[in-house]
This record gives C-alpha cells, sequence and structure tokens, in this order.
C-alpha cells in the first residue's frame, strides 16, 4: 500500500520534481556513500530537544563524527556545540551556508573540495525550506537530506511525516546503523 | 527630466540659427533662494543610476530562494523552471525571480505614491496648494529624499505634485518591465526593484511632510507624549470606532468632527497599524490598539461599533468578519471598495441611517463625511452593542470539546505554533497552552480555515486569554516624524566617526516567529549599548508592547532623542522617511555632501561611512520589501527576521572574496581592501541572536576611525561571546591596525590575529566611484 507524502505545511505544494522519501535506515545508508559531508544545523534545532525529546546537536555530532563531516550551525544554535571538540565547527547563518553551498567553484570551509552531500536537520521548516529550494533550483548538483521530523519536498532525499517518538527512534537506528559500519 | 540643447550657430539648407537654448520637458531651476548645483541625476529615470546599482549588486548579488517551483504569468504556462529549464517564453528561474523582485517593490511603491496622492490632494482641497511645508523650526533640511532624488526644495504643498507625476511615470514604467517578454536580465530586474525601492522611499517622505505640514503632527520634537495602545487600553463603555489602514484623513476628520461637536472625550477613536500612529500623531487622545497582528483578534471582538477602514494592510475579510459581530464599516478608499455599496454622494443623514438600518457597510470616499458619519453611527450604534453583541468565552473554548489532534491547524500555522495540541488541552480544561500562544500567535486566522471540525480556533485562543487581553494596555511615546538637523549636528561626527556605534531602525510588520517580545528584547540590548535606535509602523507598537523586569515599557525606558541611548520612534510606515533622510543628513550636513540631484555620491558616502542598519523582524508585506530594497540603494543594509525568506530575494557578499572589499582610496586614486563592511546588504536570519550580532557586524564601514572601530568591534566581540560564547572567525577582517582593538580585548584578540596571518592595513578614504577620487599618484 503507498501512502501520499505531503509536505509539512499544507500550501508547501511543490513539483515536479520533489524528494525521495527515505527511511531513516536508507537515509544512513546513502550518508555511507558520502565522501564528504555537510552537516547543516538550523535554528529550531534547540526548541526540538523539548518539543520532540531530539537532541539535534548531539545527533549532528554523531554524524559527523561518524563520517568526517564538517558541522555548520545556525548562530542561535552554536552554544550547544560547545562541548563538541572532535569535529570541525563552523558558526555560520544558513543563508550564508547555502550561498556558499550553491556556487559550484566553492571549494568548502576546509578549502579541500565541494561537499557531496548536505545534511539539514533542525531548522525552521519555512525557513529550511526556501533554502533547500535555493540549492534544488540554482545547484541541481548539490545532492541534500533532510532530516527532520516533516517531509521537505526541495531536499533530494527527506524523510516522510513523523510523529516525535518515531522520529527519535528513527535517527538513533540511523546513528547505530552508522556507528556498527564503523 | 528636462534636456537642454544649445546651439551656437548653424547655417543649414533650411535656416540659419544663432544662439538658440531650446529646452525639452520640465526645467530644474536652479531658483535664486537654493544656490547648490543640480547634481547628476535630478528626477532619474529607470536607468539613469543602473551603473550604482551594477556595481553594488557585483558586491552583492542576489541570492534567490524559489516559493515556488512555476511561473504562472502568461498563458503559456504554467511552466516548470526546476533547476536550470527555461520556460515557454524563455524566461529561467533566476530572471524569474528578479522579477517578483522588482514585482514586489513596485507594488509596495505603488502603494505610498497612491497614499502620498490621497494625502496630498486631501490636504491641497482642505489648505490649499500654498499651505507651506513645514516640518519644524530646526529641520532646514526638510525634505531630504526630494531633494536627493527630484533635485527640488519644495516650499509648498503643490510643489509635491511635479514630484507625485514623477513618480506615477517611474512606477508604470517600472510595471510595464515586468510583463512578460520585456525586462530578463536578473541584475536588471533588481536594478529596476533598486528603483522601485528609491521611489517607495521618496513616496514615504512626500506623504509625510504633506501631513506634518498642514495637519499640525510633531515636528520633530524629542518628548512627544506617552499615550496608550493595547487591546486593553480601549474603553468598552464609550461608543468605539476603530480605524484601520494607512491614511489618517478618515480618522482625523472624526476627531474633528468630535471636537466640534465637544463630545471627543466620550467616544473612543483608536487605531490598528500605521492609521493608529498617525491618529495618535494627530491627538494624543486617540488610542493604539495594536500593530497589524491584533487586527481580526481585536474586530472579532466586537469592541468596536464602527470600523473605517482606509488603505493598505486592511485584511481582506475583515469586513464580514466586522459583520458578523454587529460592527458597522465604512471603507473609505478608492484603493479598498470591498464590494460596498457607494454613499459619498447621499448626505451624512443619509448615510447614517443607511448604516443604522438596511446597509450596515458601505463606501464613502469623502473624509469629512466619514468623520461626521462614524461619530453619529458610532454614538447610536454604541448602546446596542453593549447590549447584544458577542459569546460568552465559555460558549466559544466550548467548541474544543471537537478536538480530534488531527494537527491540521498546526501544520497550516505560517509561524509553525502548536495550536493543535494547544486547543486540545483547552478541550481538559487546560488554557495555559492556549494562552502561551496568544502572546506568539500573529492573529492570521489560517488555523480557522484548517480546522475539519470547523472550531474557530482563533477565537477560542482569545476567549482564553480575556484576562491577558485587559491586562494588555501599555505605553508609547507619539511619533515624533523628522529627525531635527540640530540633532544631526550634534551625532553626525559620532556616527561617522564611530563612536557611536550606530544607527538600528527597528521597522516593518509583526510577523514573527515567536511574538513581539524578541524585538523588545533586541532594542532594548542596543539601546543598552548606546545604539541610537530608531523604530516606525507595526514593530513601533510592538516595542511598546512588551515590559522589562522593571515593569517599564521601552518607551517609559529611553528618552525619545536621535542620539546615542535612545530609542525613537518617527511614527507610522511613511514616517520610515525619517530615519532614511537622517543618514542623507548626516552626508548633507557632517560631511557638506550637495543633495540635489546627487544620488550615487550621497549613497556612495552612506554605504562607506555611515554606520546605519534596519532590522525589519516581523516583515510581511510588498511595501516592507520596497522600503528595504530602498535602503539598500542608498547604502543601508537591512536584516529580515525568517518569514522574510519568504520575500524570496537577498542581497549577500561573501566575506572571504577579497577582491570584492576593494574600495578606490579618494586620496590618491589606489584601489585598497576596504573590509567586508558591511558584508551584506539584505540578509535574512534565523535567530535573534544571529540577528543582533549581524547587526553589530553590519555596521561597520571602511571610514571608521580607529577609536570608532575600537567601539564596534568592541560591541561586536562581546555581542559574539555573549551569544555564541566564541571569538568571531572573521575578527581578522576588521581589524586594520593593533590601534582599532578594545583596550581590554587585546589580550585575547591579539593571539587570534596572530594565529590567523593577520597583516595591518591602511584606513582609506573609501568610495566606489571613479569619480569622488581627489588626486590620483
Ligand atoms: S492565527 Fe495564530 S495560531 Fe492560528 S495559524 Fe495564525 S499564527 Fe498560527
Ligand atoms: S484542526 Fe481542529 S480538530 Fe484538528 S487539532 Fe486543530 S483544533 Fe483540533
Amino acid at each position: 500500500m503507498s501512502a501520499k507524502i505531503t509536505s509539512y505545511e499544507t500550501a508547501e505544494i511543490r513539483g515536479p520534481k520533489l524528494a525521495f522519501n527515505l527511511t531513516p535506515e536508507n537515509c544512513g545508508r546513502m550518508l555511507m556513500r558520502s565522501k564528504r559531508l555537510l552537516v547543516v544545523v538550523g535554528g529550531d534545532a534547540l526548541k526540538m530537544k523539548v518539543a520532540d525529546g531530539v537532541d539535534v546537536p548531539e545527533v549532528a555530532a554523531r554524524l559527523a563524527r561518524n563520517l568526517g563531516g564538517t558541522i555548520v550551525a545556525s548562530p542561535g544554535v552554536f552554544k550547544a556545540f560547545q562541548s563538541v571538540s572532535d569535529v570541525k565547527l563552523i558558526n555560520m547563518g544558513l543563508e550564508d551556508a547555502v550561498n556558499r553551498l550553491k556556487d559550484e567553484s566553492w571549494k568548502g570551509f576546509d578549502g579541500m573540495g565541494a561537499y557531496d552531500m548536505a545534511v539539514f536537520i533542525g531548522g525552521l521548516y519555512y525557513f529550511q525550506s526556501m533554502m533547500l529550494s535555493t540549492l534544488k533550483h540554482f545547484a541541481p548538483n548539490q545532492k541534500t537530506i533532510s532530516l527532520d521530523r516533516f517531509y521537505h519536498p526541495n531536499a533530494t532525499f527527506s524523510l516522510e511525516n513523523l510523529t516525535p517518538d518515531k522520529w527519535k527512534a528513527g535517527l538513533d537506528a540511523m546513528l547505530q546503523l552508522l556507528e556498527a559500519k564503523k | 527630466m528636462a534636456t537642454k540643447i544649445s546651439i551656437k550657430e548653424l547655417d543649414s539648407q533650411f535656416a540659419k540659427i544663432r544662439g538658440l537654448d531650446l529646452v525639452i520637458g520640465k526645467v530644474v531651476e536652479a531658483g535664486e533662494e537654493w544656490s547648490e548645483p543640480v547634481g547628476p541625476t535630478p528626477y532619474p529615470d529607470i536607468t539613469a543610476l543602473r551603473g550604482w546599482d551594477q556595481r553594488i549588486l557585483a558586491r552583492y548579488p542576489p541570492f534567490y530562494s524559489p516559493l515556488s517551483d512555476f511561473c504562472e504569468f502568461c498563458t503559456y504556462g504554467k511552466c516548470d523552471l526546476t533547476a536550470g529549464k527555461q520556460g515557454a517564453c524563455g524566461i529561467d528561474m533566476e530572471a524569474h525571480q528578479g522579477k517578483w523582485s522588482l514585482l514586489t517593490c513596485v507594488m509596495g511603491a505603488a502603494c505610498h505614491a497612491t497614499h502620498a496622492h490621497h494625502i496630498v490632494e486631501y490636504l491641497i482641497k482642505k489648505y490649499g496648494e500654498d499651505h507651506p511645508i513645514d516640518v519644524g523650526s530646526e529641520v532646514d533640511i526638510e525634505a531630504p529624499l526630494i531633494r536627493l532624488i527630484a533635485g527640488i526644495k519644495p516650499k509648498k504643498l503643490g510643489d509635491l505634485k511635479e514630484v507625485l507625476t514623477y513618480l506615477d511615470n517611474q512606477v508604470t514604467q517600472l510595471t510595464s518591465a515586468t510583463a512578460t517578454g520585456q525586462e530578463q536580465s536578473p541584475i536588471d530586474y533588481e536594478s529596476k526593484a533598486l528603483h522601485a525601492g528609491m521611489l517607495d522611499n521618496l513616496a514615504l517622505e512626500v506623504a509625510d511632510i504633506a501631513q506634518v505640514s498642514a495637519l499640525g503632527l510633531p515636528k520633530g520634537n524629542s518628548d512627544t507624549p506617552l499615550v496608550e495602545i493595547g487591546m486593553g487600553a480601549i474603553d468598552k463603555s464609550k461608543p468605539v470606532i476603530l480605524c484601520v489602514g494607512h491614511n489618517v484623513a478618515p480618522g482625523s476628520e472624526v476627531i474633528n468632527y468630535l471636537e466640534d461637536k465637544g463630545t471627543y472625550g466620550s467616544v473612543e477613536v483608536a487605531g490598528i497599524c500605521c492609521t493608529a500612529h498617525d491618529l495618535t500623531r494627530y491627538s494624543k487622545n486617540a488610542k493604539i490598539v495594536g500593530p497589524i497582528s491584533r487586527q481580526l483578534m481585536f474586530v472579532r471582538s466586537g469592541i468596536a461599533d464602527i470600523l473605517i477602514i482606509d488603505q493598505e494592510c486592511v485584511r481582506a475579510d475583515v469586513v464580514d468578519e466586522a459583520r458578523s459581530v454587529g460592527t458597522r464599516v465604512i471603507a473609505t478608499s478608492d484603493q479598498i471598495c470591498a464590494g460596498l455599496p457607494d454613499l459619498t454622494d447621499k448626505t451624512p443623514d443619509e448615510i447614517v441611517k443607511a448604516l443604522l438600518t438596511d446597509t450596515p457597510a458601505v463606501l464613502v470616499r469623502n473624509p469629512a463625511k466619514v468623520g461626521e458619519v462614524a461619530a453619529r453611527a458610532a454614538i447610536e450604534a454604541a448602546p446596542q452593542r453593549k447590549s447584544e453583541k458577542g459569546l460568552k468565552d465559555e460558549q466559544v473554548l466550548a467548541n474544543t470539546s471537537r478536538c480530534t489532534l488531527c494537527r491540521e491547524c498546526t501544520e497550516n500555522c505560517p509561524i509553525n505554533l502548536d495550536i493543535g495540541y494547544a486547543v486540545n488541552a483547552a478541550k481538559k480544561s487546560n488554557l495555559e497552552p492556549l494562552q502561551k500562544i496568544f502572546q506568539e500567535c500573529i492573529g492570521c486566522g489560517r488555523c480557522d480555515e484548517a480546522c475539519p471540525q470547523s472550531i474557530p480556533v482563533l477565537s477560542t485562543i482569545n476567549a482564553a486569554s480575556t484576562a491577558k487581553i485587559k491586562e494588555e494596555k501599555f505605553t508609547i511615546r507619539v511619533g515624533r516624524g523628522p529627525i531635527r538637523d540640530t540633532e544631526i549636528r550634534n551625532v553626525g561626527r559620532p556616527i561617522v566617526m564611530g563612536e557611536i556605534p550606530g544607527v538600528i531602525a527597528f521597522v516593518g510588520c509583526s510577523n514573527y516567529p515567536g511574538g513581539n517580545e524578541d524585538l523588545a528584547k533586541m532594542a532594548d540590548e542596543f539601546a543598552k549599548r548606546r545604539y541610537i535606535v530608531v523604530t516606525s509602523g507595526c514593530a513601533a507598537s510592538d516595542l511598546a508592547r512588551y515590559r522589562d523586569e522593571n515593569g517599564q515599557t521601552l518607551y517609559e525606558k529611553y528618552p525619545g532623542d536621535f542620539d546615542a541611548g535612545c530609542i525613537v520612534n518617527t511614527g507610522s510606515c511613511v514616517s520610515n522617511a525619517h530615519p532614511i533622510g537622517a543618514v542623507i543628513k548626516i552626508a548633507s550636513i557632517f560631511a557638506k555632501r550637495n543633495l540635489r540631484g546627487n544620488f550615487e555620491e550621497i549613497s556612495d558616502y552612506i554605504l562607506n561611512r555611515i554606520g546605519a542598519v534596519a532590522i525589519a523582524w516581523g516583515s510581511q508585506h510588498q511595501k516592507a520589501m520596497a522600503i528595504a530594497t530602498g535602503a539598500n540603494r542608498l547604502g543601508v543594509p537591512v536584516i529580515l527576521g525568517p518569514q522574510g525568506v519568504k520575500h524570496r530575494r537577498a542581497y549577500l557578499g561573501r566575506s572571504e572574496d577579497n577582491e570584492k572589499w576593494m574600495v578606490l582610496n579618494a586620496r590618491d586614486g589606489k584601489k585598497v581592501y576596504g573590509g567586508p563592511a558591511p558584508e551584506h546588504l539584505l540578509y535574512v536570519a534565523e535567530t535573534i541572536e544571529e540577528t543582533m550580532v549581524m547587526a553589530a557586524r553590519l555596521v561597520m564601514r571602511p571610514n571608521d576611525t580607529p577609536k570608532g572601530r575600537m567601539i564596534k568591534l568592541s560591541n561586536y566581540i562581546n555581542l559574539h561571546k555573549q551569544l555564541y560564547g566564541t571569538m568571531p572567525d572573521d575578527v581578522q577582517r576588521f581589524v586594520r591596525a593593533e590601534t582599532d582593538l578594545p583596550v581590554t580585548m587585546k589580550d585575547d584578540v591579539i593571539p587570534v590575529l596572530k594565529e590567523r596571518g593577520w597583516k595591518p592595513i591602511e584606513i582609506p578614504d573609501p568610495t566606489l566611484l571613479d569619480r569622488m577620487v581627489l588626486r590620483r599618484e
């Protein structure tokens, strides 16, 4: 049986290019293929711990740690990463970060080349949707995955709309998969 | 506007001519009374400033976030423009976004130009064309934007007519460029959007100096009275007349009529949005219900006996909403006829009778008549309202029993409030979540439309918050209008030298991600840090709706001067002209630059030397984008709150791109590094933390003196540490020499500079314009 995937905000109707909807495990498998990963953490990340019980900075740090990725954290949530010392961490607004990501000649925060995958998590839904729209239209080669609780049609891959419990469990399963592989 | 052709001598087969001067178009008179020479661009046409636009857009290219994947503008479409595809007309997504950007700014400019038309025509009719432009004894530069853009010095109301004609002409041309088969380059679309923004700013000034001059609104005095604001400030025991929109004419006529009859004290005249500001500027006994976010909430309360709508920011459902609670409606503007019968030609007696009997909503396009009719009808209708109207809170809250927690409402809330959870909690008699939402809700009503159980969700928020509504009573300092030239003389040097860390303007609508408190906290922080804080419009109202830990509103806490550590409310949307005018005046009064038709030079001056930044935390309307874009063309950066991302366009610099930060040193013509100052022209921030640190960064300018840069850096580093816990990653880009460093921070910063390979640079006399180079080596 197939279910209709809709964006979280009712009127955020896009098309014809829509994100492939993946399970958290498949997101994990997709991420394992990445050679240069950027984890983009949005400004709503801290609220998600209260609302949904998910510690987004912790998820981002585990992702980056296991896959050798870099984290770019929205300034409003940057402080939450203070104890993270073993991954490369950048403090930058999402618009600034996406402005660089969309530039094909950009060599990344370390000057070593483009990122082959950008993971988005912890964003205000409408704001993140627009950042993903920028990349979808103006950087069509930049692959993006949204790991937020809600389906993001403008990403290349996205989780479907999940309940908080399923989201938390799914992210745990995904991280365990990555950590087991490592 | 005019072209002068001089023929010294012509000897052709048709004629012999000697010494003929032929002028085509309107001559810009140098005038005996105004000896300032006319600059290169009086009344610039839509391409006259294209060169300047290209310069700034090369440094701050447009950054687009499409809100839709399609173009639906012509019948070839709709066309899918995803990821580089072209539409059937040949346009691609980038140009299509440029078109949206222009359209948005043109809509805004058209609104303000029309508003200016309406108010100027009304005032000329009432006071005559010769009524003098007088915006205060301490304001010699009465119209900095008009002087700068039009190149004229308006002396009387009638002089404003030629500016309006110019606005009409330009707005029409820009609108034409948006049609299919017209403009095609994103950069040219943006140049035209910048032109539209400039026109918008010009229209603001026309409207406000006209009303300040003729209606006796405050003329730049800092100590305007504190008046009441808030839903709880409205005295329900009196007849209540509510004015919504932006044009003060009908509301001011209500006050005139009541004053004439000696009954003003017994009738409550209140407003929502910018009309409200201008009503309190007109009479300190008028009240402000609140910003646009309180429109639907207050109308639904049924407290108003008469609702007067004029123009702009009037909800499209407000007539139906008002009628559903028994409030009579008078539409007053050609812009919003609302499908209502036009009774303009009827007598006041006939209109009052119609309103109170069989025609409870009418159109009357005559402000004086509206004044009389509204006052009389409100007095007659009030007793009926007090006995009949409104559902009891318990009845409204009973609707929550139908909630199934489907969360359709939540998924429709534009600011992602979990309203479904709150309604469901109310079903179980817990009203707290709804009360919390009341503080943050922008009052849009989309949740009502979404609920499959037909629960009037917004009304449940109100019903749960009755006690809070009663307490919603604050004070706001009445909009003072212009910034006085005497103030500019005092602060011009410290601003340009950087000793006052900057001017921060809180402007725009009330479309916030988390309530108005965020806005107030930001303003409080900057005022405490001794920036000059300016505000207007709905932002000014929202700053009032907050008390600090001592129970004071910001207007009670800070003086209203244009000076360090003060908060200046200039008034309504159209008084946004004054903070913009203030930065122009700094160039004129402090730096003695000519204004007249000299747009490029003044913008170059502002961009490189005046640390002014605007924060439109809740930008909602096209007008907000137009105002911001106009400020951008003048070299003033703007930060939008997260909802502003739906304007689809930012202007972003890249701090690491050193080539883009080269400026000409006017002293010797050499190209030198000026630093990413300011880094962006239009930036959308996600959080208030990001906004505050960004504002502290964007006030830096290449021209800052060491002392000035020290003060700006000190605030930037301090805010960065306070909010992010770290030293800024880019601190080395803003230190030109060790003398720029705050003494107390040297020990912290110098090792960082060393680690990052920092080298000192010269402080330039910066310009982007070749012609401003004084001497070449
Ligand atoms: S009225 Fe308030 S709660 Fe309802 S959708 Fe609008 S902002 Fe959200
Ligand atoms: S949409 Fe209606 S039924 Fe559904 S959660 Fe919201 S209030 Fe309850």
